[in-house]
């Protein structure tokens, strides 16, 4: 019975088996005319499928961090005066966290190491740490905390962005070479003008104690500044800006030392090829009132005038003219010319060279007492990490 | 007489003011967005795209004029993943409006369920323009398309939550219109299933993906960085050795180098549109597949 079961079931099993093969056959002969348009839906349905996606949700881990990175600026330096005329130091390394706290507010911490080419000793400060609210009604917005402060163009970007590698003469001799920043609060209004951007921001802080002008003052008199920014787009490939500062604080004299500040840009960039061409011609002019001792009053000036430009997809120029008197002295002058060719390997790698004449009608002790010299630099920019846009 | 038309610039003043004010104001990264937002959207939204068709979105500069515009959106559309990473987030800072910042109502993620293509394994920018999430360039296949509306749709919807109905059925009309241009799509580029092509930058998986096409390399010898003497050596005995007949580019790409290649082997070089407005044909999302299908249909044949 059972071995009569088991041929049955081989038999029907066989059966089975050769007609669906006899069928493929007769199918395959009878459809012979209509293989191609088989084929055609065949392709169709492969190509509705896409190859091998990886899963939505893979993308959400590496959000939980701050954005981290780290930027070297190593350095070479070159001038014309005094014994040992030749440096290379790592001049900066910067460790940058930035990242949104809450619905409320995002921080941005940098933090800064630097090597002194004299003794060849690192510091570390931090160089900015805030927190700027994301959530305030009429159009304002609240930065606290220790801040590059609203003044001016170059004041708000961190030399490595920049495209020259020394700063401006009136910049370092009003405010140093790490500029005007210091620990308070900045509060920022963006005007309600349809038809170009205009934002008003007031800052009061306690002035970074190393600027050569204000000083972090032992009473409660604290540096307040406000900007005026105004920006339109002439068209879609240029646009001008325009700004105004006043700054007003304690200076190393214990008196009161009033600033005003003009900046203007024009940049061409064409949209189409924004990473190939562009143009940039940018001014700013400072001046000073300063109540030295006895009430004595000073009136000083100085500005930059730069010019900078793309000659390659990956090659810069940038050209300047600087005129400054000291805060505290309207009959020194000092006056350079400086030419900086810029190579970007990539967003994340830059080597720049730049060379600068110098003149003064006053010998300076920090320039070995020359009134003329010549000095040139070699600047290698290294990110890793994420580092954030820089502003526009 | 004079009072009563006074009377009634003002009333049409009023209900223009009040017709603008019901109008959802959103901003999207890209011309794309825009063109779906305004497919689903329709009378409903006023839409403004930051970048323009035919410029690099991995390199939009963040002009302030472009906050203005921010700080007044309703609504934000990003395509995510970090294509934008260099200019959104700190744009989207400076707008100080809560009502698009990530994680608000008008803050939409277009990418959100797109099933990314060529996410690596690991992260390391010595293979050049490296994106962590994966291929960036998803708009380039219309069955993601369906995906952004849907975003776009949902964020809509959260935003103004009584045109529901309305900003369903644009959905479904959208939906119903890539299907079937789908279809034709397809049909049309079936007969170069598997051909060999060279692209200028990486950008294009999803749209070789979607219509069989098989991109043998790039101009860039890695993501970003510019072609080599080298890399247009390698290419040129690449042409020859496969046959190949085209070499694709974006408008914001020089074809100095691609050029070079054309001479030497007599490949064509093909200017396709990666956006919407690249060319003044291509007014909307259909109209991008529709271009570069015929672009690619007629070089290849």
């Amino acid at each position: 019975m059972n071995i009569k079961h088991i041929l049955l079931f081989i038999l029907l099993f066989a059966a089975v088996t050769v007609q669906a093969q006899s069928k493929k056959q007769t199918k395959a002969q009878i459809d012979s005319a209509k293989a191609d348009s088989i084929m055609l839906q065949k392709i169709q349905a492969e190509m509705s499928q896409p190859e091998t996606p990886a899963a939505p949700q893979a993308r959400a881990a590496a959000s939980a961090n701050p954005d981290i990175s780290v930027i070297g600026d190593f350095r070479g330096l070159y001038r014309s005066y005094g014994k040992h005329n030749f440096d290379a130091v790592l001049n900066e390394a910067e460790f940058s966290f930035q990242s949104v706290i809450d619905p409320y507010a995002r921080a941005d911490f940098f933090y800064s190491v630097e090597e002194d080419p004299k003794t060849g000793k690192f510091s570390g400060e931090v160089e900015e740490g805030y927190l700027t609210t994301l959530a305030l009604p009429y159009n304002l917005q609240l930065k606290a905390g220790r801040f590059k402060q609203s003044l001016g163009r170059i004041n708000l970007v961190h030399p490595h962005a920049l495209p020259f590698i020394d700063m401006p003469d009136v910049y370092v001799n009003f405010f140093g070479e790490e500029g005007l920043k210091g620990d308070g609060f900045s509060a920022s209004w963006l005007l309600p003008n349809p038809a170009f951007f205009q934002e008003l921001t007031f800052e009061a802080t306690a002035v970074d104690p190393e600027s050569p002008l204000f000083e972090r003052s032992d009473a409660n008199n604290f540096l307040y500044l406000a900007h005026l920014r105004n920006f339109w787009d002439l068209s879609a490939n240029s646009t001008i800006e325009f700004g105004f500062t006043g700054v007003t604080g304690e200076n190393i004299f214990g008196n009161r030392s009033n600033i005003g500040a003009l900046d203007f840009t024009y940049k061409w960039k064409p949209v189409q090829f924004n990473t190939y061409k562009q143009f940039t011609f940018q001014n700013e002019f400072y001046y000073s009132h300063a109540h030295q001792v006895g009430n004595n009053i000073v009136n000083a000036l100085g500005f930059y005038s730069m010019i900078y430009t793309q000659v390659g997809k990956r090659t810069f120029l940038a050209g300047r003219y600087d005129y400054s008197n000291s805060p505290f002295s309207n009959t020194f002058v000092q006056q350079s010319g400086s030419l900086t060719l810029g190579w970007e390997a990539t967003e994340f790698q830059k080597i720049e060279i730049e060379a600068k004449y110098t003149t003064m009608n006053q010998p300076m002790a920090q320039y070995n007492n020359e009134q003329n010299f010549s000095s040139a630099f070699l600047r290698w920019i290294f990110v890793i990490g994420s580092h954030g846009a820089h502003r526009y | 007489m004079k009072i009563k038309n006074i009377a009634l610039l003002l009333a049409a003043t009023v209900i223009a003011n009040l017709s603008y004010a019901a109008t959802i104001r959103v901003v999207t990264t890209t011309q794309d967005t825009r063109s779906i937002t305004e497919l689903i959207g329709g009378n409903k939204v006023d839409v403004f795209a930051i970048a323009t068709g035919y410029q690099n979105p991995h390199f939009v500069d963040p002009k302030p004029s472009y906050i203005i515009k921010l700080s007044s959106a309703d609504m934000y559309v990003t395509l995510g993943l970090d294509l934008e990473a260099g200019w959104s987030p700190s744009l989207l800072t400076s707008s100080r409006n809560t009502k698009i910042q990530r994680g608000s109502d008008g803050y939409v993620d277009a990418s959100v369920g797109v099933a990314l293509l060529q996410v690596p394994s690991s992260i390391n920018r010595a293979e050049g323009d490296i994106h962590i999430f994966g291929n960036p360039h998803y708009w380039l296949d219309p069955e993601n398309g369906k995906i952004i509306a849907r975003n776009i749709a949902t964020g809509l919807e959260r935003v103004s939550p009584e045109n529901k109905a309305y900003f369903e059925a644009n959905l479904k009309t959208f939906n119903e219109q890539i299907d079937s241009r789908i279809k034709a799509w397809s049909a049309a580029m079936a007969p170069f299933k598997g051909t060999k092509i060279i692209a200028y930058h990486n950008e294009w998986v999803y749209f070789e993906t979607r219509f069989g096409l098989h991109i043998v390399d790039f101009m860039e010898p890695k993501p970003g960085i510019p072609p080599t003497p080298s890399q247009l050596v390698k290419i040129i005995k690449e042409v020859k050795e496969n046959n190949i007949k085209i070499i694709i580019t974006s408008p914001y790409f020089s074809t100095a180098s691609s050029d070079v290649v054309s001479k030497q082997t007599g490949v064509k070089t093909l200017t396709m549109a990666t956006s919407v407005g690249a060319f003044d044909s291509v007014k909307n999302y259909y109209d991008l597949f529709d271009y570069d299908i015929k672009m690619i249909t007629a070089a290849l044949k």
